[in-house]
C-alpha cells in the first residue's frame, strides 16, 4: 500500500474501513462477507485492489446478482469466497466457519458445500476426460460414491441438466458450448452443493442458448433450493434471473437493491448510467430513450482515484467527492447505495442543490457505527 | 429469388444471390447460401445471427476477404455503385476496399499492428488512397483521433496500440475506417469485446459520424438490443440464409417468422418483468449437414410435416418484408394480432 493512501485514511478518520452488516429482512445470511480484501502484489511497488473491503450478506434461496466492468473485482469476489484466490483480509461467514481462516484441509470439508460454474466451457472441462470422469471425479473427491453407484449418480446428474446418459463416455470437444456448460453445471451439482457462484456462465454462448441455461439454473435452484451469486456484465441477464443485484466498481460495491427497483430506480450515478447504456431490444423505446453516456475509461485499479473512485466520470462530481470514500447508506427501503450526494431525504441526485453533499451526515453515522 | 424489386434508385449496394461455400473435411458448408439484399446511400441495414448463420462470412464476401481455399464465392452479385465487386480484379477492389467501403471488426486488438504507432496505421490509409504527403497524412491522422473523440489527440498519436484501453482502441479502428470518407462502413460486431458503458459511448459515436457523413452502414452482431436502436432495416440470418428481412420497427413489432419470434421473447427485456425466458429448444444446426426440409424445423415450436420434406418458400408479406417459412402468413397475421392486443391493453 503506497503511503500517499495510508496518510489519506488516517486523515480521513478511518472513513469506509469498517462498514457494518446489511440487514434486509430475508432472515439469516447463508454467507456473510465481511471487509472482504484481495489485493495482488505487482512487480515494483503496490498492489492491484480487486475487492477493497466488500461487506454483504448472501441469503439462502436468493440469487445475488453482481455486476460490473471488466476489472471491477467482480469475479474476484466470487473466487475469493470458495478460497480459489487467497483473501487479503476479512471474513467469509459460512454456517459459524470462517472460510477466509480455515486451514487447507479444514476448507476441504466445507468446500463441498460450495461450488462454481466456470464462463469458459471450452477452457474449464479437462479435454482428455470423458463427460462421465468429469461429472463423477467430486463424487470420489468427496468420497461420496464410487463404482456402479457412482456411474449411476452421474447418469442421473446429466439427465437433471439436460443432457443425455448415452453422452457419458464421450470427450468435451464433441459438444457444443451449451452443451459444455450443461457438463460444467453437472459437475457442480454432483456434490449436492448449497451455494453456487456462476462466474458469466452465459457470456459465450449464443442468444438461443443463453435462455436455456438461465432457464435451467432456475429450475435447479427451485428444485434443489440453491442459493447462487450470479456474476455477470449483461445486465439484462443479470435483471432476469436475481433477486438482488449488487453493482460494483473498481473493487469496491456502489449499489445493493432488489432487481426490480435497481433497474427502475437506479441511485448512484454509476449504476444509473450502467442502466442507461443497456440496449432495449424495442425499437419504439430505444428511439425515445435517454442514454447518459460516461467521458472516459475505468481508472486502473493498481492506483484508484481517491475518495469515491467513480468521481473521475461521474457527472455529478463535487470537491468532497475526491476526500470522502462513500459507505453503503440505505438510501430507501432496503436499498443501499454508496454516494454522498444523495441521502434518504434527498434521493433523486437530479433534484440536489448544486455543490451540496446532503448524504455526507448519513455517511458519517454509517460510519461511526 | 428475388421478392423486393430491383431498382438502382438510391442504392450504394445491391447483392443478389450471393453463395458463399467452404470445403471442409466434414464436407461443403454453404456458410452462405443464396442472399439477397439492399442497401440505400445513408441508411443502416443490421445484420443479426448466431454464431455459424453467415453474417459475418456475408460481410467477406461483400469485401472479397473469404480466404481461398477453403472458401469460395460460387455465385452472386454483389453490385457496389454499378459496379460488380466479384467481377473486379484485385487491383480495383483494393482501391474501393478501405476507401469507398471501410470496415471495423469485434477485436481491435488484433486488427491494429502492435508495432506501429498509431499514426503511421492511420497514415498509411490516406497516402495510399488519397496521395497524402507526409505531412498532410499526420494532420489527417491527429484530426480524425480528434474526430473520434481522442483526448489529447495530438500527444497519443505516436502511441502503440497497447498503450491504448480497448474502447479506445476501438476509437482509434473506427478513425482509420472512416478517414478517407467511406461511402460505406461495415461493422462487425464492434462493441461485443467492450463493457456496456464503453458500448455506449461507441455506438453513439458510430451514429454521430453517420449523421455527419452520410455513410451507409451495415452493422453485424448478435445482439437484438443494439440494432434496436441502431438500424433503419434488419436481416436475421439462420444456417446461411435470410430468414427474415424488415424495416427494423416493423421485424420487432410484427415478426413473420417463428426463428425471429423465438429470438426476441428469449433476450430478457430490463424494462420489464418477466416470469420463465422463452427459449428456443435444441442446438443451431450443423451447417455440413443440413437437414432437407427447413434447417430450423427441428427447433421450431409450430412445425408441421412440411417443413421436414420441402425448403420453405420465400414469402413476400408486404412491400418491404418477407420472411422464409411454410406458415410466413400466419405467423405474420398473429403478431399482427398480439401486438394489437398490446396496444388495446396498454391504453387500458
Amino acid at each position: 500500500m503506497s503511503t500517499q493512501e495510508t496518510n489519506l485514511e488516517t486523515k480521513l478518520d478511518g472513513v469506509a474501513k469498517m462498514p457494518p452488516p446489511i440487514e434486509s429482512g430475508h432472515g439469516d445470511p447463508l454467507i456473510a462477507i465481511r471487509d472482504l480484501k484481495v489485493y495482488f502484489p505487482i512487480a515494483g511497488d503496490g498492489n492491484v485492489k480487486a475487492v477493497d473491503g466488500v461487506t454483504i450478506d448472501i441469503y439462502a434461496g436468493e440469487t445475488l446478482g453482481l455486476v460490473g466492468e471488466s476489472g471491477c473485482g467482480k469475479s474476484t469476489l466470487g473466487r475469493a469466497i470458495l478460497r480459489l484466490v487467497e483473501p487479503t483480509s476479512g471474513q467469509v461467514l459460512f454456517r459459524n466457519y470462517d472460510l477466509a481462516h480455515l486451514s487447507t484441509r479444514e476448507l476441504r470439508k466445507h468446500r463441498r458445500h460450495l461450488q462454481i460454474i466456470f464462463q469458459d466451457p471450452y477452457a474449464s472441462l479437462n479435454p482428455r476426460m470423458t463427460v462421465g470422469q468429469i461429472v463423477g471425479e467430486p463424487l470420489d473427491t468427496f468420497r461420496i460414491a464410487r463404482g456402479k453407484e457412482a456411474e449411476k449418480r452421474v447418469q442421473e446428474l446429466l439427465e437433471t441438466v439436460g443432457l443425455s446418459k448415452r453422452f457419458i463416455k464421450r470427450y468435451p470437444h464433441e459438444f457444443s458450448g451449451g452443451q459444455r456448460q450443461r457438463i460444467g453445471i453437472a459437475r457442480a451439482l454432483a456434490v449436492d452443493p448449497d451455494f453456487i457462484v456462476a462466474d458469466e456462465p452465459i457470456s459465450a454462448l449464443d442468444v438461443s442458448i443463453q435462455a436455456q441455461i438461465m432457464n435451467l439454473l432456475e429450475k435447479l435452484q427451485r428444485q434443489k433450493n440453491l442459493t447462487y451469486l450470479f456474476i455477470s456484465h449483461d445486465l439484462r441477464a443479470i435483471r432476469h434471473v436475481s433477486d438482488r443485484v449488487a453493482v460494483m466498481y473498481l473493487g469496491k460495491l456502489v449499489e445493493i437493491a432488489a432487481a426490480k427497483a435497481i433497474y427502475a430506480d437506479p441511485l448512484m450515478p454509476y449504476t444509473r448510467a450502467l442502466i442507461s447504456a443497456v440496449p432495449v431490444p424495442d425499437p419504439v423505446v430505444e428511439a425515445t430513450r435517454q442514454r447518459i453516456v460516461l467521458e472516459g475509461d475505468v481508472p486502473s485499479p493498481i492506483n484508484p482515484p481517491a475518495g469515491c473512485r467513480f468521481h473521475t466520470r461521474c457527472p455529478y462530481m463535487i470537491e468532497t467527492c475526491k476526500q470522502v470514500v462513500p459507505p453503503l447508506v440505505e438510501i430507501k427501503p432496503n436499498h443501499f447505495a454508496a454516494c454522498i450526494r444523495i441521502s434518504p431525504e434527498q434521493p433523486d441526485i437530479e433534484k440536489v442543490a448544486p455543490g451540496a453533499a446532503p448524504g455526507l451526515e448519513a455517511a458519517a453515522r454509517v460510519i461511526s457505527q | 429469388m428475388l421478392p423486393i424489386e430491383m431498382t438502382n434508385n438510391g442504392n450504394l449496394l445491391e447483392v443478389t444471390d450471393l453463395r458463399t461455400y467452404f470445403d471442409t473435411e466434414d464436407g461443403i458448408v454453404k456458410a452462405v447460401d443464396g442472399i439477397s439484399f439492399q442497401l440505400k446511400r445513408g441508411e443502416t441495414l443490421g445484420i443479426v445471427g448466431e454464431s455459424g448463420s453467415g453474417k459475418s462470412v456475408t460481410n467477406l464476401s461483400i469485401l472479397r476477404l473469404v480466404p481461398t481455399p477453403p472458401g469460395k464465392i460460387v455465385s452472386g452479385e454483389v453490385i457496389f455503385d454499378g459496379q460488380d465487386l466479384l467481377t473486379l480484379n484485385n487491383e480495383a477492389v483494393r482501391h474501393i476496399r478501405g476507401r469507398r467501403i471501410a470496415m471495423i471488426f469485434q477485436d481491435p486488438m488484433t486488427s491494429l499492428n502492435p508495432f506501429m504507432k498509431v499514426s503511421r496505421q492511420l497514415m498509411e490509409m490516406t497516402r495510399l488512397h488519397l496521395g497524402h504527403t507526409k505531412q498532410q497524412a499526420y494532420e489527417h491522422a491527429v484530426k480524425m483521433l480528434e474526430t473520434v473523440g481522442i483526448p489529447d489527440a495530438r500527444a497519443r498519436a505516436d502511441n502503440y496500440p497497447h498503450e491504448f484501453s480497448g474502447g479506445m482502441r476501438q476509437r482509434v479502428m473506427i478513425a482509420m475506417a472512416l478517414s478517407c470518407e467511406p461511402e460505406l462502413l461495415i461493422a462487425d460486431e464492434p462493441t461485443t469485446a467492450l463493457d456496456v458503458t464503453i458500448q455506449a459511448q461507441i455506438l453513439e459515436l458510430i451514429k454521430r459520424l453517420k449523421q455527419a457523413t452520410g455513410t451507409s452502414v451495415i452493422l453485424i452482431t448478435h445482439d437484438l438490443g443494439i440494432v434496436a436502436g441502431m438500424t433503419d432495416h434488419l436481416l436475421v440470418m439462420y444456417a446461411g440464409k435470410i430468414f427474415e428481412q424488415a424495416p427494423t420497427k416493423e421485424l420487432f413489432a410484427t415478426p413473420g417468422n417463428p426463428y425471429t419470434k423465438g429470438l426476441l421473447r428469449s433476450v430478457p427485456d430490463p424494462t420489464a418483468e418477466q416470469g420463465e425466458l422463452y427459449q428456443i429448444p435444441g442446438l443451431p444446426p450443423d451447417v455440413a449437414h443440413l437437414p432437407p426440409g427447413c434447417p430450423f424445423a427441428a427447433r421450431c415450436d409450430r412445425v408441421q410435416e412440411i417443413c421436414h420434406r420441402e425448403f420453405p418458400p420465400f414469402v413476400q408479406l408486404t412491400a418491404d418484408h418477407c420472411s422464409l417459412c411454410h406458415f410466413a402468413h400466419e405467423v405474420y397475421e398473429e403478431s399482427r394480432a398480439e401486438t394489437a392486443g398490446r396496444s388495446s391493453e396498454s391504453k387500458l
